[in-house]
């Protein structure tokens, strides 16, 4: 039985990473067009280097999606726990109201985003980008830390408190680490939903803000350059190799 | 607050000053950026508009009437089913990979969770296209079972509604299994065993230890991927060659090539609605049945 | 808990650097366009001259830059709209006449050009490109000519056909079918085309606006409508993709740059302007875009092989017939076009 779920799972990775391996093969595509096949080439890799507005976006979305995420899993984590704690009227309310930015479709949030920012007067730049990250992204951590918390035995923050620790002890040192999973869960989803987000940008964003996904969306228009296969190829790589990394540090610090 | 006794559950308390003041940022939050936005939409889709779609402050219930009329009713329902379909597939793919990241070693559960992640760092277009190139006609997967003799004419997989199933679970994926896994890794080993013990087939092991307990992950993935499916529609269009609408393109379109903010609005409006009410519903019936402390 | 922090710190500083680089705003330029509409070297050569960083952001659809703009956005220096969306924007005063002292370089411009029915004296915008609509044919696959929308909308090339994405563009090739003005979008024209369109819808299998191309190039589809431009494309990368102009009637489409109202960089902009009418310049962004260049002077500049490209440069197109703006109309073919997508 054991086996076999290992194999599935081993499936279900070779399918995610299936397009990855077809992207990374068509950065090295002589053809600029990414649809068929004419030769191997380095060109793209080198275009790479010197395409400073590229760059910049893919800066811009990394600091986007950084801070994002960060403040994110912060909010996500304390409403998920201040709500599962308190009892208050209008609990119910605040928990649907940070349901929804998850339920609306993304042009009416980055329109209505767009238009509060407007009527008070509040420029456009990475601010506002970071706001309306935020303000979708969070709902994510909280549902997975909810789930954890469902599950969560109301007998070891009492216990805590018992030996005599604060309730900002309580919840520093015994909640979190056992909440850990649905965090660094959450904070991943949010990561990734603020990398790849376009709509809301769209509407958030000025031209110093640009993102990645935005450049790459105007891109599309005219076919897809292999640069981008070429930047998303560097980006697996490095990122791949960073977490082996991380990995190779904490075995050396046992 | 205090001459209203809710009951308690055990570990609940009603929120003190500290308790206010942590909830006060996260009330703010809410009231500026999504309770104002929602409402200024709300207003508008009330409205009449002009020649640029822009609102004109005449206000009236057509658009609402209009909501309501077959046409969008059908296409509702259409990405209603899509994302129900996916949702599906999720799960029955998603959930013995979710358990078996979560059963897994702690070295390798890190490694996996990120690892699950990775690709979706890239662009979704730049993906996108690359399922393109393997499931168009002279394309990769064409290709390959054309070489394994397995078919003889080009395979038409893109621009069928198989394509776009098969872009939504892919998109989606990720969304299922990080919240079965969470849920799932907290699973005491040794409750499976003393199930075992007992005499429990895997069956019965599965749906009364394990399902219970790894219901609120199993509840939270079909949130994250059931609702924001219904919206989506970029992987309808690029895969499916955009024949059919679905309630995502038509609530763009009224922003963009229709130039309706109004009814864009009031679809908009009637979407969230729908859903928000759902799960408040839900939210309500999944209390779990309250002790009150004695 | 530490690590968080530290996190947090470090993302925030980073953040803190990079907001401080940016508000050193002294000489910039908001250019809002479409993508790729100008090469790096383009914007480079202006930088280097004028010292002034070109903020580029960029939008799929002149649509998009519609919104964005009405729902509050008054920070741009240049848009470049088509021609029907040009003339509402004049229409109600979103645009800002152009100084035509500081455009020196217009007169590069082929006269036609400045006179066109959404801008009749050309105080407001400038031409920047020009494309039509047209019927792409893979000649390797399909051996029968096809002259026009009654020879390419036919059963035996069911689910052969890609259209692009566009509601008004489809329905405008129905009404010229039936030989009606395509600006005329009245109820009783839309009852009228209705079931035409609902013929065609039967036959296509794909509607795309970004790129019709790669549907063509992957050899799922044989035929189809596109922008000249993706014919272009087609064209260089493999002569077998023919491009006609449909007999029942084509219509070109200009892109204009032009300067909103609210623009906080007046000068820049009217130097850029001036910039990327100097022939040098413009041909290098024909060199890069194969629509077709109004700017006279530049045209003299390319090559043969570009202006052989029978999507760039079609022969027999009446330039002045162009969508007009359609005002609400613009609802009731959306609304056509999705009744009639859904139904199937």
């Amino acid at each position: 039985m054991r086996w076999s779920f290992s194999a599935w799972t081993v499936l279900v990775f070779v399918f995610l990473y299936v397009p990855i391996a077809v992207l990374v093969a068509y950065s090295f595509n002589d053809s600029r067009l990414n649809i068929v096949w004419s030769g191997f080439t380095w060109k793209w890799y080198d275009q790479l280097w010197s395409n400073t507005p590229l760059m910049r976006a893919l800066k811009n979305s990394l600091v986007i999606a950084g801070i994002t995420t960060a403040a994110s899993v912060v909010m996500g984590t304390a409403s998920a726990w201040l709500l599962h704690r308190y009892r208050f009227r209008g609990a119910g309310i605040l928990q649907t109201l940070i349901g929804v930015p998850m339920m609306m479709p993304e042009i009416i949030m980055g329109i209505s985003l767009l238009v509060f920012f407007a009527s008070i007067s509040m420029k456009l730049g990475f601010t506002t980008v970071i706001i309306a990250h935020i303000t979708f992204c969070f709902p994510f951590v909280m549902v997975a830390v909810q789930a954890r918390l469902a599950g969560l035995d109301p007998a070891l923050e009492e216990a805590a408190l018992d030996l005599g620790a604060t309730p900002l002890q309580a919840f520093r040192l015994v909640i979190v680490p056992c909440l850990r999973p649905a965090i660094v869960a959450g904070g991943l989803m949010a990561f990734t939903l603020s990398m790849d987000e376009v709509i809301v940008t769209y509407f958030t964003a000025s031209p110093g803000s640009t993102t990645l996904p935005l450049r790459v969306f105007g891109m599309a228009k005219v076919g897809l350059n292999p640069m981008l296969n070429a930047l998303s190829a560097v980006f697996i790589v490095a990122t791949i190799a960073f977490v082996l990394f991380s990995d190779y540090l904490k075995k050396l610090s046992r | 607050m205090s001459g209203f006794d809710l009951p308690l559950f055990p570990g609940e308390r009603r929120p003190g000053w500290v308790g206010w003041l942590l909830l006060a940022p996260l009330i703010l939050w809410m009231a500026a950026f999504v309770v104002v936005p929602t409402a200024i939409l709300a207003v508008y889709s009330f409205c009449q508009r002009d020649e640029l779609g822009r609102v004109v402050f005449e206000f009236s219930f057509e658009n609402y009437v209009r909501v309501l009329s077959p046409t969008y009713l059908w296409i509702f329902v259409r990405s209603i089913g899509y994302a129900a379909l996916t949702t599906v597939i999720c799960i029955v793919v998603g959930f013995p990979a979710a358990w078996c990241i979560a059963r897994s070693s702690e070295r390798w559960r890190s490694r996996l969770v990120v690892l699950l992640m990775i690709p979706f760092w890239t662009s979704f277009l730049i993906r996108t296209y690359a399922w393109i190139a393997i499931l168009k006609g002279e394309g990769l997967l064409s290709g390959l079972l054309k070489y394994l003799g397995v078919i003889s004419t080009p395979l038409e997989i893109l621009y069928t509604p198989t394509a776009v199933v098969l872009g939504l679970v892919y998109a989606y994926l990720p969304f299922m299994i990080l919240p079965i896994y969470s849920s799932a890794e907290k699973l005491d080993g040794a409750l499976i065993e003393a199930a075992h013990d007992l005499g429990c087939g895997p069956l019965r092991v599965f749906s009364q230890v394990i399902l219970p307990l790894v219901k609120p992950g199993l509840y939270a993935g079909v949130l994250m991927v059931f609702v924001p499916a219904i919206g989506m529609f970029a992987i309808t269009d690029l895969m499916g060659g955009a024949r059919v609408p679905m309630i995502g393109n038509v609530i763009q379109n009224q922003f963009f090539q229709a130039r309706d903010w109004p009814f864009g609005a009031a679809l908009g409006c009637v979407f969230t609605l729908l859903f928000v009410v759902a799960y408040a519903l839900w939210q309500r019936r999944s209390q779990p049945i309250r002790e009150v402390r004695t | 808990m530490k690590r968080l922090r530290l996190l947090v710190v470090t993302v925030l500083a980073a953040v803190f650097v990079s907001a401080a680089s940016a508000a050193k705003k002294s000489k910039e330029l908001n250019l809002f366009a479409w993508s790729e509409y100008f090469p790096q070297e383009v914007l480079d050569g202006f930088t280097e001259e004028t010292g002034i960083k070109i903020n580029y952001e960029t939008y799929a659809s002149s649509e998009e830059m519609l919104a964005k703009l009405i729902a509050g956005d008054g920070a741009y220096d240049l848009v470049q709209p088509s021609d029907y969306m040009a003339e509402v924007m004049i229409r109600n005063k979103m645009l800002r006449p152009l100084d035509l002292k500081q455009l020196p370089n217009r007169k590069n411009i082929e006269d036609q050009f400045l006179h066109m029915p959404h801008d009749p004296e050309g105080k407001f915008t400038v031409p920047f490109m020009i494309g039509t609509v047209g019927i792409v044919v893979n000649t390797d696959v399909v051996k029968e000519p096809v002259r026009g929308y009654k020879d390419l909308f036919q059963s035996k090339y069911k689910d052969r056909i890609v259209v692009v994405n566009d509601n008004r563009e489809i329905v405008s090739w129905a009404l010229v079918t039936l030989g009606l003005d395509q600006n005329d979008i009245t109820p009783e024209n839309l009852k009228k085309v209705r079931p035409l369109i609902a013929e065609w819808v039967k036959l296509i299998k794909v509607y795309d606006s970004d790129s019709p191309k790669t549907a063509l190039l992957g050899g799922d589809v044989d035929l189809g409508v596109v922008w000249s431009g993706e014919a272009a494309r087609l064209w260089e990368e493999d002569k077998k993709f023919a491009y006609i102009l449909p007999e029942e009637g084509a219509h070109p489409f200009v892109d204009v740059m032009a300067i909103p109202a609210k623009a906080p960089h007046v000068d820049a902009a009217h130097l850029f302007l001036d910039y990327i009418m100097r022939a040098e310049v413009s041909k290098l962004i024909s060199d890069e875009f194969p629509y077709m260049n109004p700017n006279a002077a530049a045209r003299a500049l390319l090559s043969e092989e570009q202006l052989a490209n029978p999507a760039s440069y079609p022969e027999g197109m009446d330039y002045m017939n162009v969508f007009r703006d359609i005002g609400r109309g613009a609802a009731a073919i959306d609304q056509l076009m999705t009744d009639l997508k859904s139904a199937q």
